[in-house]
């Protein structure tokens, strides 16, 4: 079972990133969570979702979802979380499901478009 | 209040390029959001500053807690007033380092604001002078390396001072029709550029975070604008719209995608990152689509339009309505069109409800009665929630009041909120 992505259904409100960095730091910020929002081509509006796991990297891309070993990001989906300033993603913790926090996964909870589902 | 907030206040002195941090006292003073920014203002408005802010809950979980803004004395009302933050604008400030920013005074040469984890500098922007705010925002990101900076700039408009100047907020114009660009044009203030990096503390933040979701379960989520026009009951600017939508797009913790992303220099149905640089454009507010749209405007042009102001950093919404009485199709006839405006004195919607904008401006349509919309506006502002999704959306008010509580230990409802004004 993991966190995937409808990336077209994303319109990319951070909510998730909210809802996972309150999961790791019992505050709120857009730097710390496991689940990424890709937004830096602001401009060409292409915006995905990725998740890291203690596996792979998953990239919810517009094009088209697929998983990706964790150092291959940068070759498939831009700059590591979307910024130079984000916490690099290969620091970040791995989507645990929120089992340490005994909660179904918090991100695809809070997804008001229905743009994550489990599988 | 220790929490909600994250930093001191920056008070930019631009006459002496110099910056201090001093206490926020005004937010137990006069409360949070609006209510503190005015204070500040009031505090130096012998140096006619311009006041950045948050609300309450910016920047949080709680539904459509994107809302920051910008308060100034504005040229077109001679009167305080203030304009949104939104998009993720105003979850970047909060989260900046600097609970408020106070900027006073003028450069005599052009500079930008950097504001980052509770880092401010001033910035020479001799190089930024005459560049629209499309390229200042490319500019300033990529100087800085980093795509993710939130860039409030102004275009030639706001250089000029002209009244119908705007800022824009990133590459897509905002809801500043007060012309508080043109105030940071006479300030030599090309840009404000945010990244936020902060964390925000709650006071029992389980009981927030369980209150924030229960509100955003209960909320309406939606894409587009045909709600609003429904309401409104106004043409459906969607189904204008339709052939060039490519996707919906929220502002920070929204659930309600009212923004829209259209193309018009390739097919909207291009999902590659490769491709045109410049594909299209986001209407991010409705009433000046519906401008032009009112005025029989085709949808393409009117969107070459509405872009065309954004790079100018002219105020979408008077610009439309000056523009909508002569359709163009001509791209290079709509640039032509865009430099010649004047400004339109009346800002408000083409639904023609006679509201009394005042201070809050006509950003917030007018889905109710005064009342309603003028209660809408403060709670916004005083809690950083979109008004129009307060309106719209379901929101449970009394709920959102009761996450006060949580948050920061506050009590507050309506008539505590109307005391503030």
């Amino acid at each position: 079972m993991r966190v995937m992505v409808k990336p077209l259904e994303c319109t990319g409100c951070s909510l998730c990133e909210l809802a996972c960095g309150y999961h790791w730091d019992e505050a709120f910020s857009i730097i710390s969570s496991s689940i990424m929002l890709y937004r830096a081509d602001e401009k060409k509006d292409y915006m995905g979702v990725i998740v890291k796991t203690e596996e792979d990297l998953f990239l919810g891309k517009p094009e088209g979802a697929e998983a990706v070993k964790l150092g291959e990001l940068q070759q498939s989906a831009g700059a590591g979380g979307g910024g130079a300033s984000a916490k690099p993603v290969l620091i970040r913790e791995a989507c645990d499901m929120c089992e340490s926090a005994g909660l179904e996964p918090q991100c695809v909870a809070i997804c008001p478009q229905n743009a994550l589902y489990l599988e | 209040m220790d929490t909600m907030y994250y930093g001191d206040v920056l008070v930019v002195d631009l006459d002496a390029g110099k910056t201090e941090q001093v206490d926020f006292d005004e937010l137990d003073e006069a409360g949070p959001g609006l209510p503190a920014g005015i204070a500040l203002y009031n505090k130096y408005s012998d140096s006619d500053p311009l006041v950045l802010g948050s609300g309450l809950f910016t920047g949080t979980p709680v539904p459509g807690a994107c809302l920051g803004f910008m308060i100034g004395k504005s040229p077109v009302t001679g009167e305080l007033a203030v304009s949104p933050l939104s998009q993720f604008a105003g979850a970047e400030m909060k989260l900046s380092g600097f609970s408020a920013v106070v900027i006073k005074g003028a450069a005599s040469k052009p500079v930008y604001l950097w504001l980052h984890d509770g880092v401010a500098d001033i910035k020479d922007a001799s190089s930024l002078r005459g560049l629209d705010t499309w390229q200042t925002t490319d500019t300033v990101r990529h100087d800085m390396g980093e795509s993710l900076i939130q860039v409030i700039s102004i275009g030639p408009a706001g250089e000029a001072a002209t009244n119908l100047a705007s800022y824009s907020i990133n590459y897509w114009g905002s809801g500043d029709s007060a012309a508080l660009g043109a105030v940071m044009g006479a300030k030599n203030l090309k840009a404000v550029a945010l990244r936020g990096l902060g964390m925000l503390d709650a006071e029992e933040p389980a009981d927030f975070y369980e209150q924030a979701l229960e509100l955003l379960g209960n909320a309406t989520a939606s894409r587009g604008f045909s709600g609003v026009c429904a309401s409104l009951d106004a043409d459906d600017i969607d189904e204008w719209l339709r052939p060039m939508i490519h996707r919906y797009r929220s502002c920070f913790a929204c659930p309600s995608a009212c923004a829209t992303f259209v193309k018009y220099n390739e097919p909207a149905s291009v999902m590659e990152p490769e491709g045109v640089e410049e594909p299209g454009m986001l209407v991010a507010d409705a009433p000046a689509a519906l401008w032009l749209k009112s005025g029989g405007w085709d949808a393409e042009p009117a969107c070459r339009a509405l872009e065309a102001m954004a790079r100018a950093g002219v105020d979408l919404l008077r610009g439309a309505r000056e523009l909508s009485a002569n359709p163009l199709d001509d791209p290079s006839a709509i640039s032509a069109a865009v430099r010649e405006l004047k400004g339109s004195e009346h800002a408000g919607w083409p639904s023609g409800e006679p509201l009394e904008y005042g201070l809050f401006g006509p950003w917030v349509p007018p889905l109710g009665s005064q009342d309603e919309w003028l209660a809408a506006n403060r709670a916004g502002y005083v809690l950083g929630i979109c008004p129009t999704l307060i309106m719209t959306g379901g929101i449970d008010t009394a709920a959102l009041f009761q996450l006060c509580g949580s948050a920061a230990g506050l009590e507050m409802d309506s008539s505590s909120v109307d005391g503030m004004f």
